[in-house]
């Protein structure tokens, strides 16, 4: 079991889920027929990267909490690093959006519910690092850290909801309550290449914890040896 | 939209998700293992430094 959870295991998985993901949603899965046409096949990545990283500003929440009961700085590190990789699938979420928006509504941009409250948790997200840089003491840094996280999180589930309660946006709304909205091979290719960006997601955060702690073990080893 | 009128914002959107994410993934990797070489350096250091010591505490 631990080796199924270990990272190379998990990059396999999610490149396996991600590369048949893509081949059945370009071979497989039928060209929408709106007018988005054939510019929604962008939508097989983006979407789940999109989830995906709500998922790891997720995981923060849940790294925030335990750290607050806790006090436990492993969990400050697995927030920390589930941040870091959340921001990096929401750039990634921001700039496809931002192609499949031209692509199919012709503006790079819009003013609209589910673009502006997603550009707001990348602020705050920001925002937590920014917060993270400029204290200095390790336990009230994650103290800090982990009450943001919680206050962050709250534009997540907003931002999740944001088409279904304001559906006069550009945002389509694709997936609703006992409705995928999908034909079932579209459904299908969603779903895998969802699973392969969540075990992607899992390897990421794994090697980044790893990183985090060979730094550490760095630093302790050169001061131990006097700098 | 035709398949010749939307494949290049397709293409766009897919080399930026595999280019961002292959790089991180050969960033990342290249950052573990040169942390490692360095904690095995230094690992080394310390076990070099601690016999000195060693063999003048049994002398």
């Amino acid at each position: 079991m631990k080796k199924l959870l270990s990272a190379p295991a998990l990059f396999a998985g999610a490149g396996i889920f991600l590369i048949v993901g893509l081949l059945l949603a370009f071979w497989w899965a039928p060209t929408d027929a709106s007018s988005m046409g054939f510019s929604q096949k962008i939508f097989f990545y983006h979407a789940p990267i999109a989830e995906t990283a709500l998922v790891a500003f997720g995981v923060a929440f849940v790294a925030a909490i335990a750290y607050l009961r806790t006090q436990d700085l492993r969990w400050d590190r697995l927030g920390y690093v589930s941040i870091r990789l959340g921001l990096l699938f929401s750039v990634l979420v921001m700039l496809t959006g931002m192609i499949w928006g031209k692509a199919a509504w012709d503006t790079w941009w819009a003013w609209e519910p589910r673009l502006t409250t997603f550009l707001l948790v990348c602020f705050l997200y920001v925002a937590y690092w920014v917060l993270r840089s400029v204290v200095d003491e390790e336990q009230r840094r994650a103290t800090y850290a982990a009450v943001f996280a919680i206050i962050a999180f709250i534009d997540v589930p907003i931002t999740f909801f944001a088409t279904r309660f304001l559906p006069e946006g550009l945002h389509p709304v694709v997936i609703q309550a006992g409705d995928s909205g999908m034909e079932g091979r579209m459904l299908t290719s969603f779903l895998i290449s969802m699973l392969g960006m969540t075990l992607l997601l899992a390897a990421l955060i794994r090697r980044d914890l790893e990183i985090e702690d060979l730094r550490d073990r760095v630093t302790d080893l050169k001061t131990s040896l006097g700098g | 939209m035709t398949i010749e009128e939307g494949v290049k914002y397709v293409a766009a959107a897919y080399a930026i998700i595999l280019a961002v994410l292959v790089v991180y993934y050969f960033m990342s990797a290249r950052r573990v293992s040169a942390l490692r070489r360095d904690v095995e350096a230094l690992e080394d250091e310390a076990k070099r430094r601690r016999a000195p010591a060693g063999e003048a505490g049994a002398e």
